[in-house]
């Protein structure tokens, strides 16, 4: 498989402090990429980068053949990049299968999105995806009444309604008890090979679990990458994890 | 539950939500069975114009979540549309063929306006009522909302807007009536049916046109676009990631309330046989977002309802002589009420009730309900 997304030499300051040092990172088409690191590395100022809320100062991010950093946010969300936020940004007052309506962006226009068939031609899909992330019983309830979990994976499906090629997520499973994590793994399991996932996540049980491929970042850099017995062994990992208990407590 | 299942619940929520509309439409097409007397059935009609002017206002704030203070600019250009017109169908009776309306011949005025010509037709000005607000609403909005302009900001500009183009019309009175406005109008006509203020024929008139107002709103929140700017009210960055253009969509349902509200100004002018600057005034276009509120602004109903009791008890209230000095009081306190304690408005209380009518009557469904979270749980 080739590389489908690719960062060079990417750099970002803010006021100074630089967020982002020369970061260099690919990642193939399907693939399930973690990315950890100690707190401040720049792991979600990477995710920011991708998706156009943050420009480089320096660097070049392509996503098959794209050149994502001349782009805006929405049109970077048009070429395929979705974006899942560390706080969980679903519509409250919509149901849930509304929210995944929304999601449906085929046709961003507003003429097309006036005609009454629109919603109708989709409820297959959203049946079929709310069968995906187990939400079948709360398709018409309001989203404000879903709980944490089930709240986050109804984001996560609204980034496979959207049709995103790339999905992005600032971890998914902060704030889940053990069994919602492990749905989540499981979610995320059947979600690659169709989509390529980018995964920012501090629990190390969850990144062994589910990733291919660990990324390690550390002070704006790309440390070290590797499966997880791997990068659990590089020196270099030990290093930046000195003095918080290893790797495994992060 | 399974997919067939569950699009029958979609159906039976749409249902639930059209039945309102119809049952209230009933009503108010039944209301001349009722009142027997053209002056109560004219007042009512008045307040039932207004209804349709806080259905645009719950479509722009309640749905789209924008705070437009200057609603009653756009009924205020409707009114003077069909003011316009009914004025030149006078000036054959008041100063003979050829002259000039009115108060323009008090004023010296040598010639009519080129902005008055086209509302020798009819058809024109009945189109001009409706397209004109939205027009403008177009602009205005495209300057907002291109801006990323958002919140607070969005109500002084709309407000600020609409005193503007209220001092023109009272400064160039030559042109347009000034502080006295347009009045001594013809009946209007259409197709050979008179509309008489105090008619039937303008009751229904007014009947038909909350009917279809309902409706379009109603199909607008009904539809993707629609469900994309409630989207948009609630998290505006969030549409953006999706590839929206989040401003299109703020812009048009601006636009289409405002060009509801020029069809209620329009039917104003008709029920009240006058236009004037006060069409367009602060006090009413502030008085709107108290009735959408206390209707409550999420609910097209809801807001429709809430202006015919406010606006008919505030009519009650400063024709009384125990309320004659204190009745705004009387509102502005009943505003601060709905505030704090209703922020769905009447519209939230009555499905309240009903949904706590339908839950103690059907227990099984709690029961499904209760089984589904618990497999989801130990999944």
């Amino acid at each position: 498989m080739t590389t489908h997304l690719d960062l060079r030499d990417i750099s970002v300051s803010f006021n100074g402090f630089k967020a982002l040092n020369g970061l260099n990172m690919s990642v193939r088409k399907g693939e399930l990429r973690c990315l950890i690191g100690p707190n401040g590395a720049g792991k979600t100022t990477a995710l920011d980068i991708i998706c156009g809320k943050v420009k480089p100062s320096v660097g070049t991010v392509t996503f098959d053949g794209t050149a994502l950093h001349d782009l805006e946010e929405h049109e970077i969300a048009r070429v395929g990049v979705g974006r899942k936020f560390q706080v969980p940004s679903v519509f409250r007052d919509l149901t849930v299968a509304e929210n995944l309506e929304v999601a449906r962006a085929r046709r961003p226009a507003v003429w097309a999105n006036l005609r009454w068939d629109v919603r109708r031609a989709g409820r297959a899909d959203i049946e079929r995806l709310a069968e995906l992330i187990g939400l079948t019983e709360q398709l018409e309830r309001p989203a404000a009444y879903l709980s944490h979990g089930q709240t986050q994976w109804l984001e996560i499906g609204m980034l496979v309604a959207q049709d995103a090629e790339l999905i992005l997520m600032d971890e998914p499973t902060a704030g889940m008890t053990a069994q919602e994590t492990r749905k989540t793994a499981e979610l995320l399991d059947r979600l690659k090979g169709k989509h390529t996932l980018v995964v920012v996540e501090h629990d190390m049980g969850f990144v062994k679990a589910i990733g291919d491929i660990i990324s390690v970042m550390h002070m704006g850099q790309l440390l070290a990458e590797g499966t997880g017995a791997e990068v659990e062994a590089h020196p270099e990992v030990r290093r930046a994890y000195l003095g918080s208990g290893g790797i495994t407590n992060a | 539950m399974s997919p067939k299942m569950s699009s029958q619940a979609g159906l039976s929520r749409l249902g639930a939500q059209i039945a309102p509309i119809v049952i209230v439409c009933a009503i108010v097409f039944a209301l001349p069975l009722i009142l027997n007397n053209d002056f109560l059935l004219n007042k009512v009609a008045r307040y039932l114009v207004l209804g349709i002017l806080t259905i645009s206002l719950a479509l722009s704030w309640g749905f789209g979540g924008i705070l437009n203070l200057g609603q009653a600019m756009s009924f205020g250009i409707g009114s003077y549309a069909m003011a316009m017109a009914l004025k030149l169908k006078t000036v054959p009776v008041h100063t003979g063929s050829g002259g000039l309306p009115d108060f323009m011949v008090w004023n010296n005025v040598a010639r009519l306006p080129w902005f008055w010509e086209p509302f020798k037709s009819l058809g024109f000005a009945l189109a001009a009522g409706i397209i004109v607000p939205a027009l403008v609403a177009t602009g205005l909005g495209w300057f907002i909302f291109r801006s990323r302009v958002t919140g607070v900001y969005v109500s002084i500009i709309t407000l600020a807007t609409m005193v503007v183009l209220n001092l023109v019309i009272i400064d160039q009175q030559s042109y347009t009536g000034g502080f006295n406005g347009i009045t001594d109008l013809a009946q209007l006509e259409i197709f050979g049916m008179a509309f008489d203020a105090y008619g039937r024929a303008t009751f229904y008139l007014v009947a038909s046109c909350v009917t279809l107002s309902l409706l379009v709103a109603f199909a607008f929140t009904r539809s993707k676009a629609g469900l994309i700017v409630q989207a948009i009210r609630d998290h505006e960055g969030r549409v953006r990631y999706f590839g929206y253009d989040v401003a299109a969509y703020q812009i048009f349902v601006f636009a289409l309330s405002a060009a509801i509200s020029g069809l209620a100004g329009m039917l104003y002018t008709v029920v009240m046989e006058f236009a004037s600057p006060t069409f367009l005034g602060v006090q009413l276009s502030l008085s709107v977002v108290v009735w959408c509120a206390v209707g409550g602004r999420q609910s097209l109903v809801g807001a429709f309802l809430g202006a015919v009791l406010v606006a008919g008890m505030q009519g009650a209230l400063s024709e009384s002589a125990a309320f004659l000095e204190t009745w705004t009081l009387v509102m502005g306190a009943l505003f601060v009420l709905v505030v704090l304690f209703l922020p769905k408005g009447l519209a939230g209380l009555a499905q309240g009730a009903w949904r706590w009518i339908v839950e103690r009557r059907r227990p099984s469904r709690g029961v499904t309900q209760s089984v589904g979270e618990a497999r989801e749980g130990s999944a």
